[in-house]
């Protein structure tokens, strides 16, 4: 029994794949969505029934890869990345069949994305070295796909593309590093080897591969500074993509760094983690400024999605730190908090990427600076969008604040020890915790405020109609998946504890009680999401209600009067006098100038007849990644001044290419000999 | 946690120092400033005032007095006279901004709390606690010597400096020996009449205080 | 039988704790314009006359810019509301508010951030640059508080191992050195600095300027009209109420009532408007005599409450 649904997940997945490729085109994505779904299920009741049991499912075949062979065992926590996957998957496939109908509907794409759907369902129940780099290699490539799908001809889509080819295979090769050092060590090439040997490895081997696990990882994750394809990637990603590999494919770069730093290596020195703390930490704080000042509406919500990486990564090595140095307890708290933030995370960040594909749709552009007023033309769209923004944002009662609710309250109770790096670390992560914060409420009350609220600011988003229902369907599932999870976050916190469990492999009671109001177990830490959000509900309809008796009392009946804004006496309101994201953003990049260094350009041309008159003043303010500029460039550069060296050596000669290949072998024979 | 009325008023007291330090970075009148530093003297003979009445030690209130007299009265008139000198130079100059600054600050509070940790373990007394925070304050001073600009500031710093020498000396020991202590503070005190020559010779030669001008007479 | 009473003593507690900030919001914003005006020499409008305006706004019409949208209209409803919902379960008048043992700081802090952020969606959704200008700037302030504000609850929070509001009022009864400790005065100096920020105060925002260069909150609420008005007006000071009765609750705590019964219940009602009043007075003191500080030298007062929290929280450590 327990095997048929990894089976099914696998053979469906490859179903959908193939009738993706060989279906023409009227119908080619209608069953690969419908394929996908049932692997999507499959993989639904796998995980609900290792999670109710505690229990992995494993299944073993020689035949199916070369050599190897293929090793499966999806155990708890696996299960959990399986479940946020699927659903998002889900959400992503049904917005799929109305995204279809304006692109995404190439054969290669329908080929991909169940691939892609696939490959990410299977990672978290890989159970040997080879079959786990052999999916993530198919998920890698597979979104690459996807991102430069139907737009190889467009410049950004490219270097997008070839961005994150390059970081995602260079981050493969670390992993590839990590793992095969560890298995060439423990003698064994499945996990569970690994982990039966890993107590007998010594500490620079167990150190080497933890860091390059965390280089690895860190990169699929988007952690400064190895994000700087993911706010390329994610931005050109098509809507459906960009929500899976922001939703769905991150998460498995932490799943990766919780694989071999928890459940293969069993935990390690309070350094590693510290390591972990400081790297999210930088993403934290980085990604959320990036977020606040960019004026794109997908790169946005990239810069974010590092953002709440780098939150996850503090909760992941507040985790391991406590757990290092002796205070179980609260590292459980820390990691339940930090899987919670994972599923939420996924949550909001696919409602948002999904609702983002449907303004681009709507309106073809990503330019926030170019939208305005689609509140009103996309009214189910814009209701998404602004419950994944509150959300992300952390406000009560959706889920984001429930998850860091937690984080935080793990950070406080892991305050009372003597260790004098803990205390270091907790208040670096609360200070991180708290401006990332601010900053993202910045962030998102101005992609909701310009992009969705306020008058259009150009005529596409004028002219904007809503999407079709498949996709109004497919991001309102997240969407209220969000509100769900905020309210009754005990839905999966008996799982998301199951899972830490297994990968810490500690036999912690369960930390977090109750249903209505949460407990932590033996601190004081209660919240009551649902009273606190009935409070609410009901407070805002009394006020509201009051307000409309007071009106209706006093205008004898008479209809809210719509009217010209008053602006302060200003006789003509253009929506060109408008607030744009630039401009909104323009303090808070001011205060943050040394960070960030934006590029400033200001350009006045004067009138011919008098300088007094001035004819048009062109500002241009752009701020490009730093660590992009900073890191990367001069790498890149060197890089080209050594190919450029290197193609000296080649003149097209035959008999100089043979040449070089016989003083190859000469050299090799003379080191022999 | 504190227990005892002693205790807390201790804490208050050295709690002070650290904030005055903290608070000469984020102020930018140098006026202002100076009156910060009094207000840090002041507190500093607190700390003094508070430890020697605890232990009854007659010594320790006569010098808890005379560094309220010498630190919350006598060189903040100094300073004060020679900023009263140059009326266009009343706001600091700081080479890093303020908001970086602090944080400096912090970090340097939290890495004193972290050097101190062996030597805290060592003194089990409510004063010891509290070595920290001496060490902070002289910290930030030295940050401070560092990222300004004026020559007022540099005597500010190094003012810092002492004040967290002592701090630490008092809470450490509990009582410095009288002699120290007034060699100590008297050597400040040349120091700050030495700044004080040099700050006028600088300002009847450039008509400024900046000591980037300095390097005007290396060539 | 019990519980039944018990969820109506609760519900009562709750009325009563809203009535009280709903009322002292306008009627302590009327008392700080009196202290402020006598201050300067003028007689100054009668104290409730912020109480007087309301009752002229709510007969107004009501008016929506013709490209706003619903979330308009529902800014000043959410700014309301989120005020009314904390104000029931704080530790005002007393330790034991109904659902108290959840009410935490931290998602207290997060429940009134939302109203914020409805008020500056609604000033985005008016189309004009002021509503722009005033959304930007208001948020700019809210992100560089928000480190100062969560670092100072953790300060506090340290010494009594929760971040339950109740119980941080409650030890403070029960341990005064508490309170004198520096990490709690420190926080509360933290606290002092943002509750002047988020509340549109000098030396942040002028609250009764209304110029285009300077103005933060005011630039935000422009388009409202009648009711929506009187409500932005309403929800801001009952949320400086709110802030301040939890600042005077943590820094002197005595006067709540710490046990059940109507008479301790009054006495803490009584003992909160007087700490109220105290706090108002002093603020508005205080704003005769400092000038408003410009919109970039913000980040540096924001800092330094940063900057204080941080050695709160340190000092909590190092003292514990």
């Amino acid at each position: 029994m327990s095997n048929v649904s990894l089976i099914a997940t696998a053979s469906a997945g490859l179903g959908a794949a193939i009738a993706g490729g060989a279906l023409p085109s009227k119908t080619r994505v209608a069953s690969a969505v419908l394929l996908t779904w049932v692997s999507c299920g499959a993989a639904l009741a796998g995980a609900a029934e290792v999670l109710h049991s505690g229990h992995p499912l494993e299944l073993q075949s020689a035949q199916l890869l070369p050599l190897t062979g293929v090793t499966l065992s999806l155990t708890p926590l696996g299960a959990v990345f399986v479940v946020t996957t699927a659903v998002v998957a889900m959400a992503s496939t049904l917005y799929w069949l109305g995204y279809a109908s304006h692109g995404l509907n190439s054969r290669t794409a329908s080929v991909a994305l169940p691939l892609f759907v696939t490959s990410m369902l299977m990672v978290p129940c890989a159970a040997s070295v080879s079959t786990f780099l052999v999916l993530w290699e198919l998920m890698a490539l597979s979104s690459l796909a996807l991102v430069l799908n139907d737009q190889a001809r467009r410049e950004e889509a490219r270097s997008a593309a070839q961005w994150y080819a390059v970081m995602t295979h260079v981050g493969a090769a670390a992993i590839l590093f990590a793992l095969v050092l560890l298995s060439a060590h423990a003698g064994g090439q499945t996990f569970a080897a690994i982990a039966a040997h890993a107590k007998h490895l010594s500490g620079a081997v167990r150190s080497t591969a933890f860091l390059l696990a965390v280089v690895g990882f860190g990169s699929k994750a988007g952690a400064v500074p190895f994000h700087v394809w993911l706010p390329k990637a994610h931005a050109e990603a098509p809507g459906p993509a960009s929500a899976l590999m922001s939703g769905a494919m991150v998460n498995l770069g932490i799943y990766g760094i919780v694989l071999v730093g928890d459940q293969l290596l069993g935990g390690g020195p309070a350094w590693w983690w510290l390591c972990v703390i400081a790297l999210g930490v930088a993403s934290a704080l980085f990604g959320a400024l990036y977020a606040a000042t960019s004026t794109d509406l997908k790169r946005l919500l990239a810069y974010s999605t590092a953002d709440n990486m780098g939150l996850v990564l503090i909760g992941l090595g507040a985790s391991g730190l406590f757990a290092a140095t002796g205070s179980h307890a609260t590292a459980a708290i820390a990691m339940v908090a930090t899987l919670l933030l994972l599923v939420n995370h996924s949550m909001f960040k696919g409602a948002l990427f999904l609702a983002a594909g449907s303004v681009q749709v709507a309106t073809g552009t990503r330019n926030l600076d170019r939208m305005g007023g689609l509140m009103r033309r996309m009214p189910v769209t814009g209701v998404v969008f602004l419950v994944g923004a509150l959300s992300v944002a952390a406000l009560p009662p959706l889920n984001g604040f429930v998850g860091e609710w937690l984080l935080f309250q793990g950070l406080l109770h892991g305050l009372p020890t003597t260790s004098t790096v803990v205390v270091f670390a907790v208040l670096v992560g609360v200070g991180a915790l708290a401006l990332t914060g601010g900053l993202t409420v910045a962030a998102f009350v101005k992609a909701v405020g310009i992009g969705f609220l306020g008058r259009p600011r150009s005529g596409e988003a004028a002219d904007a109609v809503e999407v079709p229902y498949s996709m109004r369907f497919g991001a309102g599932l997240l969407g209220a998946s969000c509100v769900v999870l905020g309210l009754l976050p005990m839905l999966v916190i008996p799982a998301l504890e199951r899972a830490a469990r297994s990968a810490t492999s500690s036999a912690a009671p369960s930390s977090v009680h109750g249903w209505v109001t949460l407990h932590l177990a033996g601190l004081h830490g209660v919240l009551a999401p649902v009273l606190l959000a009935a409070g609410l509900v009901a407070a805002i309809a009394i006020v509201a209600s009051l307000r409309r008796l007071a009106h209706r009392r006093s205008n004898k009946w008479r209809a809210l009067r719509p009217a010209e804004p008053w602006g302060s006496g200003r006789l003509l309101q253009t929506p060109r006098m408008q607030y744009t994201a630039t401009s909104f953003a323009e303090p808070l990049q001011r205060v943050f100038d040394d960070v960030i260094r934006p590029a400033r350009d200001l350009d006045v041309s004067h009138a011919m007849e008098s300088r007094y008159y001035i004819e048009r003043i062109s500002y241009r303010s752009t701020s490009d990644d730093i660590v992009e500029q900073n890191l990367y460039r001069p790498i890149i550069g060197a890089a080209n001044w050594w190919g450029e060296r290197a193609r000296s050596l080649q003149n097209g000669s035959v008999h100089r290419y043979l040449a070089y290949g016989l003083v190859a072998l000469v050299a090799i024979l003379v080191v022999i000999a | 946690m504190s227990s005892s009325p002693f205790a807390s008023l201790l804490e208050i007291a050295a709690g002070l120092v650290i904030v005055c330090a903290v608070v000469t970075l984020w102020r930018r009148s140098l006026s202002a400033i100076v009156k910060t530093l009094a207000v840090q003297g002041v507190a500093l003979g607190a700390v003094a005032l508070i430890l020697g009445l605890h232990q009854h030690d007659g010594v320790l209130v006569g010098v808890a007095c005379l560094i309220i007299a010498a630190k919350g009265a006598v060189i903040p008139t100094l300073l004060a006279r020679v900023l009263a000198r140059d009326p266009r130079s009343r706001e600091s100059t700081p080479l890093v901004n303020v908001p970086a600054s602090l944080v400096g600050a912090g970090a340097l509070t939290v890495l004193a709390y972290s050097a101190t940790r062996p030597v805290v373990a060592l003194v089990a007394t409510t004063a010891g606690q509290l070595i920290p925070l001496g060490l902070a304050t002289m910290l930030i001073g030295f940050f401070s010597m560092i990222v300004r600009r004026k020559a007022i500031s540099q005597i500010v710093g190094l003012l810092l400096v002492d004040n967290g020498i002592a701090l630490v000396a008092f809470l450490a020991t509990a009582g410095v020996p009288l002699l120290v202590e007034l060699g100590a503070s008297l050597d400040v005190l040349l120091v700050v009449v030495v700044l004080r020559v040099l700050a006028a010779q600088l300002w009847s030669r450039f008509g400024v205080f900046d000591l980037d001008q300095l390097r005007e007479l290396r060539d | 039988m019990n519980s039944v009473e018990s969820v109506c003593v609760a519900g009562l507690v709750a009325i009563v704790q809203i009535g009280a900030v709903l009322v002292g919001g306008p009627l302590l914003l009327g008392v700080m314009r009196k202290v402020r005006s006598r201050l300067e020499g003028r007689r100054g409008a009668p104290i409730h006359q912020p109480l007087l305006d309301l009752r002229k706004l709510i007969t107004k019409q009501r008016l929506r810019p013709f490209e706003a949208s619903w979330v308009f209209g529902f800014g000043p409803v959410i700014l309301v509301a989120t005020v009314a919902a904390v104000a029931a379960i704080s530790p005002l008048a007393t330790t034991r508010p109904p659902l108290g043992q959840s009410s935490d700081f931290f998602a207290i802090i997060f429940v009134l951030l939302l109203g914020s952020v409805f008020l500056a969606l609604g000033a985005l959704d008016t189309g004009t640059p002021f509503g722009g200008m005033g959304s930007s700037r208001a948020m700019t302030v809210g992100a560089l508080a928000e480190p100062a504000l969560l670092v100072a609850i953790l300060a506090m929070s340290i010494p009594a191992h929760t971040s339950n509001l109740p119980a941080l009022v409650r030890i403070g009864l029960a341990h005064p050195v508490v309170i004198a400790s520096p990490a709690r005065l420190l926080a509360l100096g933290s606290f002092l600095v943002v509750i002047l920020a988020e509340s549109g105060r000098l030396p942040v925002d002028n609250p009764s300027t209304h110029l285009e260069l300077t103005m933060i909150h005011e630039a935000m609420v422009l388009e409202y009209a009648g009711p929506d008005l009187g409500l932005t007006m309403l929800g801001e000071s009952m949320r400086l109420v709110l802030l301040l009765g939890l600042l005077v609750n943590l820094l002197v705590p005595w006067g709540v009532a710490d046990r059940p019964g109507a008479l301790a219940f009054v006495i803490g009602l009584v003992a909160l408007v007087g700490k109220v009043l105290l706090a108002g007075v002093a603020i508005a003191v205080f704003e005769v005599f400092s000038a408003k500080l410009r919109l970039f030298r913000l980040p540096e007062l924001l800092a330094g409450g940063f900057i204080l929290a941080v050695l709160g929280a340190v000092t909590a450590v190092v003292s514990r």
